[in-house]
Order: structure tokens, then sequence, then C-alpha cells
């Protein structure tokens, strides 16, 4: 009993991640029909760089903050050089190997610095793990989930009680008719890209203490949040969140029942078998043919 | 053109002759020899990503499944290179129909990530299944290259590998320019388009996810007897990156690009050691570099800068041809077609579309489909070819049921179509786009294609006449090399319809072909359609322009709110009170609301 | 330290003179040493440890006047911790290049995809860090692979014996990454217990930058063992010492020298007690040799205190590759792959991790390794610095 209360926990810990990852797919997604396919490296941007300021003198709070400040920022500045130009062209290679590249580089300065070492960032929330029904887990791993939660319901209201949000709906709904009805489209998808760079960031900068920032940390939760994000169906956001907690029990499971070894297979088979049912993921919109 | 393919294969061959040649050391000519293994992968998945328009990231799933297979093979079974190459590529293509199945299903960025998802699962197995694949060691002492038992020195494997590359870029060049190249293609640009014209969309891309498999398979037996190592880190997810970046970097779609791209990429990493520990990022700014300055690629950029210094002729010359008439002309002995649609009902959740319509077009006529905007007009063309499948009824052509079939099937049947937003394969030439429309025309099969037998070539000269000849007939052979995208819009609308009839159709459907068009194109449209009837082929017009329908129409059938309410001759049909009253007895603002959806 | 200079310049000297005779003949190679290590990717610390240590003792040795009358030369390559890298790497430096050795990395899968290569062509290897065992011990005769570093083998008794001196229960559990260095090791972990009648009660494996490791943890818990034997990097051993106080168990954990980075910073106290092997601490009392080379990193880097010199094995296992390397080629008396090879075994030195008395020896093939078990170091991490195990508040 308490081995399956652990496995919920740590997957939901884990999970938890994949979901705010996935939650920031969905955002890019749903205003550019595109997305950065290195979103993993915000993780490690707001991991590393709470790391560095903290180093640097400023307070763990401020440090953190400016962090996930960065993140966004990094959000924007891609969108525009990398995303941007190639929006309007025929097929997606284009976006996805310029965000690819991005990725590249940023990780290779992250490598130069960290020389491929982890660096801890300290946090109240580790300090000592907690007992429920018998199983450990850490105060900041419970946050994680929580936050993945906030954040969907955030968005939500964002979406329904903000201008911005507003205009992203409408941008995800029909993207040239939001345009004739005078929103600024260019505007939203940078918004939604800075939104999904502080969501990114956010994530390293929770999971950083347990897991350790470093130049890496963000390569697997990337590719497994746009996974998840797939699988929930990338264009809804409660989809790709139940989908990332759910991803991660799963990964506990297979982990404990399985093998360590088998985590990766069976997860990536499931989803692509998810997707040879439901072609838009579990919870997405589907999409009626026009000819 | 085509003296520059031929150059440039001799430039290949001279090239790949003069290499081991001019080799300092062992280390270049082996490094060389990685560059043709490379080649053969980039040349094989720009079948997939330049002719076909799929997005592939698990590339290296294929090449870790070709190397494994080839390895295993060889050092459990004592199988020599020739057959382990030939087993690994067969078990590669294997996963490449598997790989293609979702393609039914999901496209785009959703494709990309199955693609990733399978490298990722291929990498991860081979770590897993220890006993068989050695786990993270990997698999040691692959035997040096053998065929039939004797030992192959490094300058005959050498020889091996540039002459697999040179008829690998070979038969992907002839691939392109066969009838299979033109279908991918054609689906890559418009899905929909190549559909109606009668293309297993389905097929073509798997053809294309086989192609790329097979070519990895091999390239990966070849890896392996190459290194005599493999291990799982050979095969990851930015190995995939670097197979696309080959084929993004020489350009998508040119025969020469590829192997370009490979030679560029297995290079770099040698040039790029000198950075020390900032070569990945010079990488990673390269590769953004390209996208930016030369997105086309570099044969891609090249071919554009050369087609606006020398730009090829526009025009044909029309006595080229074979007359549109030849073409089209039936036995007139045989029976004219006829379509009967019987009791057809659409419905899309809630919403009737069409409810219980039936409709026969007689066998030679032309047949007027009108009704307001939102009728169901749409959703009858889109039902009857195959698009929306019907939630009642039956619809079948000279007898033959349609019901239920795919709208490639409908199409090869003799039902061929245009569309109201025009659906042209935008990056073809004119006269490829009609050549796409005749494909049903053309017998030979994939090893013809291939070969470039002389069978195959005088079929596709026949092909090209014809097409010429269709041209012709809707005046279009001035613009005949010029690419689709860049006609003004009412060359768009008769172009549809040269491809449309490119297919041989029994019965033409034409959605909106006036719409848009100016006065004295609606005129040229009058007659064209008449000369068309004239042939025998039967005629199904979708239409709003009431004067070109009475100047044409033997037969008006009109349609309001899914409902057939007339179909009689256009006399009748005009004075008809429930006509007059469902097209005037409405409000102005409705028609207005229902204009506002397209 | 003067007349030893002035010594070995007469030897050079010496060794100069009967090279040039030699040279016409047998010298195609040229007076460099090919460095193929991880200067990226996720090990890139250790290319440059590495890099620092051969810097160092070839800057000594030119100084000294080089080697047969030449500068000794390090041509650096990234290998990028890939095994293909590895391979293109060690053609290029011993065909492109014409060096007389390659020095090898980080990563065990590289050393074992070089083994093939580098004995097609015949040129000397000298791995500096890569620990595991079949690399060097690969059944080849002649045998181009030479080590001065852990060997795996050895590394799994020294561990196993500690690990039987602390147990109670006399139940082992041992975790291990899911690499060729970790799996490598498990046949010698294995075999280690087995040579003391004992099974391991638990094997758990995990992949580079897993997060979480309780399942294999609650399964090792479960098992009832009171000591963990960890062959990990310092991220992931941090996961397992998280996962182990979430799931309330507190076993002896005995590492190998994987963890020696930062492993202390990374779990806080949670790593006071974890023991772990080492070839090469600066932070005890240096000889004369260990103060130079601490003053040249200092020289080169800047790093003033030993206990910020990370990776200390992989510097000074380099520093000392170099040197046996340089003797050999003195001995050899020509820059010649075949010769240095024979050389090898005849070089005889004092080391700044060991004394190397003779450094290999050609009639036993688990004696392609220089560094012998009774030179493995036993430290402990204790409040944030690893500390020696001896004298420490852990040593009851």
């Amino acid at each position: 009993m308490s081995t399956v209360v652990q496995y919920i926990l740590s997957g939901l810990a884990i999970g938890g991640i994949y979901a705010l990852v996935a939650l920031g797919f969905h955002i890019m997604w749903s205003s550019a029909k595109a997305v950065n396919f290195a979103h993993g490296d915000t993780l490690m941007i707001g991991g590393l760089l709470a790391v560095y300021f903290l180093a640097a003198g400023l307070p763990l709070a401020l440090a953190c903050l400016l962090a996930i400040l960065v993140g966004g920022l990094f959000g924007v500045v891609l969108e525009r050089i990398a995303v941007r130009p190639f929006l309007g062209q025929h097929g997606s290679v284009g976006w996805m190997l310029t965000t690819i590249a991005i990725g590249i580089m940023v990780e290779s300065v992250a490598t130069i610095q960290t020389q491929g070492y982890a660096l801890p960032l300290p946090s109240p929330g580790i300090a000592s793990s907690i007992q429920i029904l018998g199983a450990g887990v850490y105060p900041q791993e419970l946050a994680i989930p929580v936050v993945a939660l906030i954040a969907m319901f955030g968005l939500r209201l964002l979406q329904h009680h903000t201008l911005i949000g507003r205009a992203m709906r409408a941008v995800a709904h029909n993207g040239a008719a939001a345009s004739l009805m005078g929103i600024n489209v260019f505007r939203v998808v940078a918004f939604s890209f800075a939104l999904a760079g502080l969501l990114g960031a956010a994530a390293g900068v929770l999971v950083a203490p347990v897991v350790q920032a470093s130049s890496t940390m963000g390569v697997l939760p990337g590719l497994k949040g746009f996974a998840v994000a797939i699988i929930g169906g990338i264009t809804s956001a409660p989809g790709v969140v139940v989908a990332g907690l759910a991803y991660g029990v799963m990964e506990k499971f297979v982990e404990g029942y399985i093998s360590s070894a088998a985590r990766e297979i069976v997860g990536f088979s499931v989803m692509i078998l998810t997707l040879l049912v439901f072609p838009q993921g579990l919870f997405g919109k589907r999409e009626v043919m026009k000819v | 053109m085509r003296h520059l393919t031929t150059i440039g294969f001799l430039a290949l061959a001279v090239i790949l002759v003069a290499v081991p040649l001019a080799s300092n050391n062992e280390y270049e000519l082996r490094l060389f020899m990685l560059f043709l293994i490379y080649g053969i992968i980039a040349v094989g998945l720009n079948v997939l990503v330049g002719l076909t328009g799929l997005v592939s990231l698990g590339q290296a799933g294929l090449f870790a499944l070709g190397s494994y297979t080839g390895a295993i093979l060889a050092t459990r079974l004592g199988f020599d290179m020739v057959s382990s190459a030939l087993v690994a590529a067969i078990v590669a293509g294997f996963f490449g129909v598997l790989l293609a199945y979702p393609t039914v299903r999901v496209r785009g960025v959703y494709l990309a990530v199955v693609t990733i998802a399978f490298g990722l699962i291929v990498e991860n197995v081979a770590i897993e299944w220890q006993s068989m694949t050695g786990g993270t060691t990997g698999i040691t002492s692959i035997p040096s290259p053998n065929v039939f038992g004797f030992r192959l020195s490094g300058y005959a494997y050498y020889g091996l590998l540039a002459v697999v590359l040179f008829l690998a870029a070979a038969a992907a060049h002839n691939l392109k320019i066969s009838r299979f190249g033109r279908a991918m293609l054609a689906v890559s640009q418009s899905e929909t388009a190549a559909r109606a014209l009668g293309v297993d969309a389905t097929g073509v891309r798997t053809l294309a996810f086989v192609a790329a498999a097979v070519t990895a398979g091999l390239a990966g037996t070849f890896y392996a007897f190459l290194n005599s190592y493999i291990s799982p880190d050979i095969f990851t997810f930015s190995d995939s990156v670097r197979f696309l970046l080959m084929v993004i970097l020489g350009g998508a779609a040119s025969t020469f690009g590829p192997i370009l791209g490979a030679y560029i990429l297995t290079y770099l990493p040698e040039y790029l050691q000198q950075f020390a520990v900032w070569q990945k990022f010079a990488y990673g700014a390269l590769l953004l570099i390209v996208m930016f300055v030369m997105p086309r690629g570099i044969m891609g950029s090249l071919a554009f800068g050369l087609k606006k210094l020398r730009p090829a002729p526009r025009a044909v010359s029309a006595t080229e041809g074979i007359l549109a008439e030849d073409t089209l002309r039936r036995d007139p002995n045989a029976l004219r077609s006829e379509l009967v649609a019987r009791d057809l009902t659409v419905r899309f959740g809630g919403l009737t579309a069409l409810n219980k319509a039936s409709l026969r077009v007689k066998p030679g006529e032309v047949h007027a489909l009108i009704g307001p905007n939102g009728a169901g007009k749409s959703t009858f063309v889109n039902t009857i070819s195959g698009f929306y499948r019907p939630t009642e009824g039956e619809f079948e052509i000279d007898g033959v049921q349609l019901a239920g079939r795919k709208s490639h099937e409908i199409a090869r049947l003799g039902l061929s179509r245009t569309f109201q937003n025009t659906e042209l394969f935008g990056e073809l030439t004119v006269l490829e786009n009609v050549m796409v429309g005749y494909q049903q025309g053309l017998g030979y099969g994939l090893a013809a294609a291939l070969l470039r037998t002389p069978a195959m070539r005088r079929q596709e000269e026949e092909c090209r006449r014809a097409a010429i000849g269709l041209l012709a007939f809707v005046d279009l052979q001035d613009y005949a090399n010029e690419e689709a995208r860049f006609l003004p819009f009412g060359l768009q609308r008769r172009l549809e319809i040269a491809r449309a009839l490119a297919a041989r159709p029994r019965l033409l459907l034409l959605d909106e072909p006036a719409a848009g068009l100016t006065t004295q194109e609606i005129d040229a449209l009058e007659e064209m359609i008449r000369r068309i009837a004239a042939l025998g082929v039967s005629v199904l017009l979708i239409e709003h322009h009431v004067e070109l329908i009475m100047a044409v129409a033997d037969t008006v059938t009109v349609l309001d709110y899914g409902q057939i309410i007339a179909s009689d001759t256009p006399a009748v049909v005009q004075d008809d009170p429930r006509v007059i009253e469902a097209y005037f007895g409405t409000s102005l603002e409705h028609a207005d609301a229902a204009e506002a959806t397209p | 330290m003067l007349p030893e200079t002035s010594l070995r310049g007469t030897l050079l000297a010496a060794t100069v003179a009967l090279g040039l005779s030699a040279t016409g003949a047998f010298a195609q190679q040229e007076p460099c040493i090919g460095n193929s290590v991880a200067v990226t990717g996720p090990a890139a610390f250790s290319g440059q440890a590495i890099k620092l240590g051969a810097e160092i003792a070839i800057d000594e040795i030119n100084a000294a006047g080089g080697v047969l009358g030449k500068k000794l030369k390090l041509i650096q390559y990234d290998d990028a911790g890939a095994p293909p890298r590895g391979v293109d790497n060690t053609r290029r430096i011993a065909l492109a290049d014409k060096c007389i050795a390659v020095l090898g990395g980080f990563h065990s899968t590289v050393a074992l995809a070089q083994v093939d290569p580098i004995h097609e062509i015949g040129i000397p290897y000298m791995g500096v860090w890569a620990a595991n065992t079949k690399a060097i011990e690969n059944g080849r005769d002649p045998n181009f692979m030479f080590r001065i570093s852990a060997k795996d083998k050895w590394v799994a008794r020294f561990l196993v014996d500690e690990a039987l001196k602390v147990s109670k229960s006399g139940k082992i559990a041992f975790f291990y990454e899911n690499t060729g260095w970790g799996n490598g090791a498990l046949p010698d972990i294995k075999a280690a217990l087995a040579a003391k009648g004992k099974e391991l009660a638990a094997a758990e494996t995990f992949n580079w930058n897993d997060q979480d490791m309780t399942p294999q943890v609650i399964r090792a818990r479960d098992s009832g063992a009171d000591v963990a034997i960890v062959w990990s990097l310092d991220r992931e051993a941090n996961q397992i010492l998280r996962s182990m106080d979430k799931s309330s168990w507190k076993p002896t954990i005995i590492g190998a020298w994987g963890i020696s980075g930062n492993l202390g910073e990374l779990a806080g106290p949670l790593a006071n007690g974890v023991r772990v092997m080492q070839t090469y601490s600066f932070q005890t009392e240096q000889s004369a040799t260990g103060k130079k080379v601490l003053a040249a990193i200092e020289a080169k880097t800047g790093i003033k205190d030993p206990k910020d010199i990370k990776a200390a094995s992989g510097i000074a296992d380099a520093y000392d590759a170099v040197y046996l390397l340089a003797d050999a080629i003195k001995i050899a008396g020509a820059y010649d792959w075949k010769k240095v090879q024979a050389a090898l075994y005849e070089v005889s030195r004092d080391g700044l991790v060991a004394p190397y008395k003779p450094a290999f020896d050609k009639k036993d093939p688990e004696r392609q390794d220089a560094l012998l078990p009774q030179y493995y170091l036993l430290t402990v991490w204790h409040d944030g610095k690893l500390i020696p195990f001896k004298g420490s508040p852990y040593d009851k």
C-alpha cells in the first residue's frame, strides 16, 4: 500500500513538470500553430539562472523570480527570431529546425558554464521529507502538481476575463478572422510564447531543488512534455495537464512493477497508440476537413 | 535542366573515382566512406521529406534497426555483408510500413512526434535488450566487410559504397521524374486534389516511408561493417536531426542536394573541432544561419538563382501535343456515362446538410446543380466525390456502386472534379499539374520507373504530349513551364479543368468554375463546357451564374435546405415558383449570413 | 629539484643522440599525443581535467627539452561522449596527425569502441579515466591499450571488501547507471562478491538525468540490504540519496569514483558518511610533485584551494600518463608505435598518483593497468568536502 502511494506521489511530482511543460506547448500551439522545440531548455534556463543569481548574492525569492522572467523573455526573443519568419511557410520544418538550433546553442553555453556538472538550488521545500500513508515525499515535490493545476486554472481565468486572454482565444479559434477583427495577431503570439516561457522557467525553478540544475535537465522533460501535450490533445489545456500528471504516475508504476528500463519504451509506445486511436489526442478538438 | 542533371551525375561519378586516388591516408578515405553511408540515408530520406513533404525526426531509429539487424546476423549467424544488408533492408522496410500507417490519421507536427517517439523507442530497446544488442556497451568485433566469404579490402569496400550511393541517387532521381515522384509531390502540395485525381495518398506515403527506411537499413548495415562497432549512442535524436538537416541543407526535393548536405555534415564536425567547447554552439548557429539564408537549401537556392538568370521558355508548342479530342474521345458506341444518386442524406452532428437528395445526370448531358448559399451543393459534391461519407443513401456511376468508396477510387472509376477554392499543386509547373491528372493512364510499375525502361519513357512521353494537348485545349500552352501558383486566378481555374480532364473522366464535376471570373472569361468557359460535352463527357456543373447555366445546361436541378426542389430543363425551372421563392423569397440578410461562411 | 632537471637533461641529450641515428628509418610518426576526450556534452568537465593534467606534464617535459630532441605536442579532439566520434578521432590522430599515442577519455563506451581501430592501426592507447575492465583487458596480443586509472574489476573488489566490513546482515545492494561503465561493472561486482561466497541482494539500474529513484530504492530496501554500493555520477547519486531519505532507508553507501565531484554540494547533509573510492586527492598531504602540479593548476586556472579542484583523479592520471608515454618514447628511441608499445613495458617511474615500478607487465594481461589497487584511496564526504576516510569521524 505504502509503495503504491509512493509511486503515485513521486509520479505526480514528475508528472507536474510534464504538465507545466505541456501547458506551455498548448499555449504556443493555440496561438501560432507552431511550438518551440527547445521548450525544454526554458526549464534549464530557469533552474540554472536561479542558481547563478543566488550565487551572485540575490535573495532566493528574487533570484527565482528573475530567472522566471528571463525564461519569459527567452520565449519572446525565440518567437521573434526563430518562429515568426517561418509561420507563413508550407510545412513545419522551418521553425522546427530553427528552434532546435537555438536549443543547441543555449544548451552549449550552459554546458560550457557548468562543465556538465549539476548544481544545487537550495529550497526550504527539500529540507526534510514528510510521510504520507507510509510514503515519503518532499514538500517541494507536492508543490509541483499543485502549481500545474493552479497554472491551468489561472490560464482559464486569463482567457476568459482579460482582453489579451480573449484575444488569445480568438486567435486560437481563427487567426485570420481575429486579425480582420483588429487583433494584433503577432502581439498575441509573442505574448503566448512569453507565457509559455514563464511557465517553463517556473517549472525549472520548481524542479531544480529536487533534481538539480544542469545543462541537460530540460531535454527529457521537453520531449516528454511535448509527447504528453500530443496525448492529452494539444488544443485542450485541462487535457494536457491531466495527461501530464497521468503520464508521470504511469512512469513510476512501470519503473516499479516492470523495470526502470522499460519506462521510455512503454511511455512512447502508449503515445503512438493513443494517437492512432485518437488522432487529436484524448481531449483535443477534432477539426472537420474542408474541401 | 536535363543536361545539368546528366552533368551532375557525371561529376558525381568523377568525384567518387577521384577521391580514393587523392586521399592522403586511410583516415581521410574512411571519413569519405562515412559520408557515402550518410549520403545513402539522405538520398532515401529526401524521398520522404523532399518529395512527399513528411517530416521524419526518427530516421536514426531506422538506421539503428538496419545496423543492429546487420550486426547481429553477421556476428551471431555468420552472414556475409550482402545478405546481412538485404535482411536489414527488409526489416527496416517493414518498420517503414508500420511508420507510414499513422500518416493515415496524423500529419505535420503530430507525425514528427510519432517519428521522434519511434526513434526513442528503438534507441531504448537497443539499450535494454541486452542479450541481443549488448545493451549500452553495444556490439563489438563485427567482422570486416565480406562478400560471399571474400574479404573486401578498404578500397573494394569503398568501391561498393560508392556504387551503392551512385545507384541510390540515380534511382531516387528516376523515381522523382516518374509518375510515383509526381504523385508524391502532388500529395505533399494538395492531398485533396491528388485524391480527387485518383492518387492513393496512403499508398504514396507508404512508398515514401519504405524508400526512406530501406536506404536507412542498408546504410545501417554498411555502417556497422565500416565501424566494426555499434552502440545505442550512435542512434540518438540529435542524429535524426542531423539526417533531416542533410536533406534541408542540401536542398529538399533536389537530386544532388541530399548528397551535398550529407557531405557537409560529415565533414563539418571535423572542422568544428577547432572551436573546442564552442563547437556545438557553432553547429547550432550554422543551422540557424542556413535556415535564414538558404531556406531552400544549397541546391534549391542555386536552381532558383539559375532560373532567374536563364529562365526556361515558358511556353510549349501545341504541335508537340496530342489533340485533346484524341485523348478524351471515347468509343462513340460505348455507353455514355450516367450518374445516379438516390436519397443521399448527410448529417454533421445535428445539422442535416443534405436530405434525401436524388439526382440523375443523363449520359452526355450538361447538368447544372444550383441553389442558394448553404443549400447543400458543396456537401453534395464532396459526398459524390468521396470526401464525405453519406449518412444514408447511395450513388453510382454506370451502375457501379460508389457509396463507401474512397475518393481516389471514385476518381479512378471516372469521376473527376475541380474545386470551388482552387486546389492546384502550386510548386509544380502548369504542365506537371496536368501530368498528375493523367496519372491513371500510366501503367508502368515501380521497377520500370527506377530503371527508366524504354516502355516507361514511351508512356511518359505520351503522358507529356497528352498533357500539352489538354493545355492547348484550355489555351494555356503559353504558360506550360510556369509554376502553377504564379498563374493569374482565371488561368488557375482553367488549369484545374485541364487537369481534371487529364484523368479522362466519364463525368466531370465542375464546382463553381465561374466564381471570380471576368465576363470574357465566363464566355470562354461556356464555350469550353460545350466542347467538353461534345466529346462525350457528362458534366455536372455547380454554379451560381444564371446566364451561364441557362446557356449551357441541358438539365437544371435546384437544391434548397438540403432538399431537391426542382429538376427540369432550364426554361421550366426558371419559372418554377418554388425556385423563385428559394432565391428571392428569403430575405437578403439571410443570404448575407450564408455568404459569411465560405 | 635542480639536480634532477640537469640529470634529465643529460639523459635527454643522450637519447636524442641515439634517436637521431634512428630517425631516418623509423620516424614516420610526429612527436605528438592525441587527446580524444569529451570536451562537450554531459561529461565536459572530464575533458577539461584531462587536458589540464596532460598540458601541465607536456609543459614540464618541453621545458626540459622535449622528447628525442623535439617538443611534444598535445592535439586536442572532442569525442562528445559518442563512440563514433571517438573512433573517428582515433583514426585522425593516428593516420592524419600521425601522433605517437592516443589519450583516452571519460566514457567507457568510447574506450570499448576504440579497441578495434587501435589494434587495427597498432597505435598505443593510454586510458586515463574510463574504468571499464574489458576495454583494457581485451584479450588482444599484442595489446595496445594501456591505462592509468581505476579498473572496475579491482575497484569492485575494493568496494566489496569495504562493504562486507561494514555490513551486519551481509546483504549488499548495487545501484549502477545504465551506461557502458555501469553495465560493465555489474559482472565485476558479482564476481567480487562470489569470491567471498556472497550474492547481490538487489541490483538496480537507472539512466542519466533520471529525476527520481524511489522505485529502485524501495526494491533495494525491501531486499533487506544494509549497504549500498553505488556506481554512478554525482547527479544521479544525489537522486539515490534523496529517494533513500524519502523511503526512510539509511544504508551505508560506498561508491566508485563517479561520485567524487560535487555530491557534497548537491545532497548537503545527506552526503555525510558516503564513502568514495578515488585514485587521487589534492586535499591530502602533497608530495613535491603534487605541490608542483598544484602550482601549475593555479597558474593555468586560477584555482587556489585544492578542495575547489574537481576531478582531481582525471588531472593527476593524465599528468602521469603523459610522463609514462614520454618515458616510453625515450626508451624506444623513436617516434614509432610498435617500439613505444614495447617500451611501455620497460617504463618505471615514481608518479604523482603512485609509484609505477614497473608501470606495466607484458606477461600479465591484468597488468596493462599501471595503477594498482593498493594505491586506491578510500575517502568520505563530510560537510561538503571529500576527506580521507582514515581518521574521519566515520572511521570507527
